[in-house]
């Protein structure tokens, strides 16, 4: 295969993997996206193993295995895990990519290939920046996927002066720089690698623990564009084009998703990676108001009369939904509600659940049309005119004091007004608060009922009743 | 769960006509595991009758029916409820060990709480339950002084001899009263609110400058002291204010008082006499006709010439220095005060039934002597704001948070494109014609990367992550390369692990994607 043949392959893959992103802009060619990318990485592959063994097929056992192996691994993990346990999967297979770029890393620093003086220096850098950034993206993603699937708590770790000890190792990262580049053979250099992958490690847990369960689709955003970075970095170690346009999309797709899901909670970036939310200032505010009144509960009989009267319910779901498994009951009550020719419609906030587009998801999962399905900007001015809301499971993204009260930790988030609709019904298990820790006075407000219980257990008995 | 009897006395004051326990009340009580016993005649003055206590399942039981069967001693029973304070003979009736609760005044009553420490029982003051959120429905304060101010208002109005709201007759045209309130607490509030409701024109003062946006939510013109200092004491309440400011004080009443009709005051300091607001030469200013009511006439009053009880007419101004004004509702106060008295003991049963328990913050503040042992008071916490009055229905204008960021992120872009542009050129200036050209590939595919994924549906971010993700394991790439030559040396060992786990994400990644896409499908029509 020629120079010229590979190079074209390549761009071949790139365009695939730049068209197969296209194609998600709307779900019906999203599919088809998908494919793309797969016939992309395909031609990638078969392209690099064609360059690899044009001197000799000594690796092919290994690589061919290898693959193979992988291959089913994945497999399995996508098809095994149920929907609900999707975010941590996209952290965890986020955290293969970043160990993989470390491992990268490495072992082209130890098999550079031919380089001029230039090209070696430069080269040695590109691993050291490969390295740091994987080591980080991989242990992020591992503790995002611990907090995500509970194995940790989903609550802020705040070490003491961790600020400090953060831009210590960062200073450490790039401090030691300059005695690998000065190392006198390659065991020595390797050394430094090692060491900087320990402590690129410890700085990916330090930031991530840091960071609250509620902003978890900000930081799963925010490593999902490192994964990108660090193939980016791999591609100019290997001096390998289609690594860096893939890595440079999937940073740049990364970053969007940080920054959409940003504004939704209207945080700068920085405030959400060293801000410790909800924790530090916020938090007496939140203890020490307590709630402004008396809640009124409702009970399912309530409810279902309710509903029966109603011609527009709007749905506005959240993470107790996912947690209680309550999706295929919502898409049922949804049915037997248009049964009865009332208009029934969701309202997705960009943060609800653990990972942008969670809620999406999860709706989809169940067979709940996506078109019924609207994004907060779509439905927000139709609460006025709604019969009854249901808020199942969600909290701080309904929070009227995020529009009204200045003092509230989340002023200024864009929020769902759940509060204008005629009659706003909250499940909820408890009185708790929501992830950011403030109270919220929808539960007081005058037209809100509450119907404590699981989620999955109150819509179940709503649907028995109206289908009777 | 064991039962408690819950006596129910006769109110022996003069001007007390309230009642501690309303029929309506019985039922909810004999649920939480109460036996009630009432004195006959107890609600006669409130308008509860004893059959009606009866029907509702309580004992009711005069002197002759107790001589016989002490038990029915509403005075006996394990848990005596009273509104205003019993006289020390009265508490010499209280069997040992039992628990009275009531308004109790420690500081004032010295003499009783002695008493009551003889009689080894426990004493419950309602008008120590601290001003927290949690005991708002049980704070008996805030409830009768709601009905103090309203009546407060009337009893001014009728005394006033013009109309309260504006009137238009053929014989002529009056204005609206003028009416002055003093003190915007609880009190103050409701006085503000039913002066308005009878379309008086309100103005209110009061030293704690953050009531002013309750005043104004009710209706009132809060009148602002050209003089910066707050009057914000503990627990919802006002502290005493520096020389300074009494003077400026002062002068601002002088000046009302030339204009208003009714002076309305209800300014406390807790344990302290009333402060003096209305001196002889503010009152010297008042116009024959006006009317002043002097909420706090009980604490030695706002008024110089205030007496207590007492309808006192000083050069033609008639000051009303009446204690009893709830009582003069002693229905609806009853009714409020039984309702508050509930929730307090509702708060009290545990699992075994009730229990004076210490560890509970409100029963803690709210207990003054317990099993004949005075206690001190409890640890001061942070004080919380007084309830406030439900806001005006209006959302507050709503931050535009749109317009910020899209400046911020203009500044940002700016920003970031000068950092671009300065690296670039050091890049192009020292860097090797290689690595330029795949800097130049690298730049180039961030811009296209930004442009398509803006367009990606917000419905669809789940799985673009779980797609990028999947391209991202395109470093397998590089694992493959370093892997190929074979053998046993570390880079192939580390480049084989690399490609191992780029293609678990890799594979993982794109069928995740997959599996989810075919769940998005459009409603088909219905």
């Amino acid at each position: 295969m020629s120079a010229n043949a590979i190079t074209v392959s390549y761009l071949a893959a790139a365009v695939l993997f730049i068209v197969a992103i296209k194609g998600f802009a709307k779900p019906e060619t999203a599919k088809g996206g998908n494919r793309l990318g797969i016939l992309g990485m395909a031609i990638a592959v078969a392209v690099t193993m064609a360059l690899a063994f044009r001197e000799g097929t000594a690796g092919l056992p290994i690589v061919a295995g290898t693959v193979a192996l992988g291959t089913v691994v994945g497999a399995f993990l996508a098809r095994s895990l149920p929907m609900t346990a999707m975010p941590e999967l996209v952290a965890l297979l986020n955290s293969f990519g970043g160990l993989a770029a470390v491992f990268v890393g490495m072992s082209s620093y130890l098999e550079p290939g031919e380089l001029d003086e230039t090209e070696r220096a430069i080269h040695l850098v590109e691993c050291w920046i490969g390295v740091a950034i994987g080591a980080i993206t991989f242990t992020g993603s591992v503790v995002a996927w611990g907090k995500l699937r509970g194995t940790f708590s989903g609550a802020p770790r705040l070490l003491p002066g961790r600020h400090l000890l953060n831009l210590a190792m960062l200073g450490a990262i790039v401090g030691m720089c300059w005695p690998y580049l000065d190392a006198v053979d390659a065991d020595a250099g390797l050394q430094w690698l090692l060491i900087l992958a320990g402590v690129a490690a410890v700085l990916g847990v330090t930031l991530v623990v840091a960071i609250g369960g509620a902003d978890m689709p900000v930081v799963v955003s925010l490593l999902n564009s490192y994964s990108g970075w660090a193939a980016a970095s791999t591609g100019f170690v290997l001096r390998n084009d289609l690594l860096i346009v893939t890595g440079a999309i999937v940073g740049a797709s990364g970053a969007i998703l940080t920054i959409i899901m940003c504004r939704a909670m209207n945080r700068s970036i920085l405030n959400v990676v060293f801000g410790g939310f909800g924790t530090a200032g916020s938090a007496p505010a939140a203890s020490g108001d307590g709630p402004q009144g008396e809640v009124q509960e409702t009970d399912v009989d309530g409810l279902v009369a309710e509903l029966k009267q109603a011609k527009e319910v709007v749905i506005v779901p959240g993470y107790g939904m996912a947690v209680a498994r309550a999706q295929h009951g919502v898409k049922e009550l949804v049915e037997l509600l248009q049964e009865r020719d009332v208009r029934v419609r969701f309202a997705i906030h960009p943060v609800a659940g653990r990972l942008p587009g969670h809620m999406n998801v999860l709706l989809a999962e169940a067979g709940v049309p996506y078109d019924i399905v609207l994004e907060m900007d779509l439905i927000n001015e139709d609460f006025p005119e709604t019969d009854v809301a249901l808020v199942i499971g969600a909290n701080d993204i309904v929070n009227p004091s995020a529009a009204t009260d200045a003092s509230s930790p989340i002023y200024g988030m864009p929020v769902l007004e759940v509060w204008e609709a005629k009659r706003t019904v909250v499940f909820k298990r408890s009185m708790s608060t929501g992830y950011a820790g403030v109270q919220n006075p929808l539960f007081f407000h005058e037209r809100t009922r509450m119907l404590f219980g699981d989620a999955k257990k109150s819509v179940d008995a709503i649907v028995g009743q109206l289908r009777d | 769960m064991h039962r408690t009897t819950l006596g129910v006395p006769r109110e022996a004051g003069a001007r007390e006509k309230r009642v501690a326990i309303v029929p309506e009340t019985v039922a909810k009580l004999a649920e939480l595991g109460f036996d009630v016993i009432v004195e006959a005649g107890a609600g006669a003055e409130a308008g509860f009758d004893d059959a009606a206590y009866e029907e509702a399942g309580a004992t009711v039981s005069g002197p002759e029916s107790y001589r016989e069967a002490p038990a029915e001693d509403p005075w006996k029973a394990d848990l005596v409820v009273k509104v205003s304070p019993p006289s020390e003979s009265e508490a010499k009736r209280l069997r040992e060990g039992a628990t009275l609760v009531s308004l109790l005044q420690p500081e004032s009553n010295s003499e009783l709480m002695a008493a009551l420490e003889a009689e080894k029982v426990s004493a419950i003051a309602l008008d120590k339950i601290p001003r927290i959120t949690r005991a708002q429905k049980m704070d008996v304060l805030s409830s009768m002084a709601n009905l103090a101010g309203y009546r407060a208002v009337l009893e001014g109005a009728a005394a006033y001899q013009g109309f309260m709201g504006a009137q238009v007759t053929a014989a002529g045209t009056d204005p609206p009263a003028k009416v002055l309130v003093i003190g915007a607490g609880v009190a103050g509030l409701a006085a503000i609110a039913t002066a308005h409701a009878m379309g008086a024109e309100v103005r209110a003062f009061d030293v704690r400058p953050a009531t002013a946006e309750q005043v104004e939510s009710l209706g009132g013109k809060f009148l602002m002291l050209d003089f910066e200092e707050s009057g914000e004491g503990g627990g919802g309440y006002a502290k005493v204010m520096s020389e300074e400011f009494i003077e400026a004080e002062m002068a601002l009443f002088r000046e009302q008082a030339r204009e208003v009709d009714l002076v309305i005051t209800t300014a406390l300091i807790p344990g302290k006499k009333a402060p003096t607001l209305l001196p002889e030469d503010v009152v010297a200013e008042l116009r024959p006709g006006s009317v002043v009511v002097d909420l706090a006439a009980a604490a030695g009053g706002n008024c110089v010439y205030t007496k207590a009880d007492e309808v006192v007419v000083h050069e033609g101004v008639t000051i009303l220095g009446y204690t009893d004004l709830p009582s003069r509702m002693a229905h609806t106060a009853s009714r409020f005060f039984s309702a508050n008295v509930r929730h307090l003991l509702t708060d009290m049963v545990g699992e075994e039934g009730f229990v004076l328990d210490l560890e509970d913050e409100v029963v803690r503040a709210a207990t003054q002597i317990h099993e004949g042992e005075r206690l001190p008071p409890p640890p001061r916490k942070e004080p919380t704001p007084p309830p406030k009055p439900e806001p005006p229905r209006e959302a507050a204008p709503r931050k535009e948070p749109e317009e910020e960021s899209g400046a911020g992120k203009a500044v940002g872009t700016v920003i970031g494109a000068a950092i671009a542009a300065a690296a670039f050129a050091l890049v192009g200036l020292f860097a090797p014609e290689d690595f330029v050209q795949h800097f130049t590939v690298f730049i180039l595919a961030c811009f296209v990367g930004w442009q398509i994924v803006w367009a990606v549906a917000p419905a669809l971010h789940t799985p673009l992550m779980s797609v990028t993700n999947a391209i991202s394991g395109i470093v397998l790439v590089g694992g493959l390369v370093q892997a190929a030559p074979g053998g046993s040396g570390l880079p192939v060992i580390l480049g084989a692990v690399a490609l191992l786990i780029g293609t678990i994400n890799v594979a993982g990644g794109f069928l995740v994607t997959e599996r989810m896409l075919g769940m998005f499908k459009k409603g088909g029509p219905k």
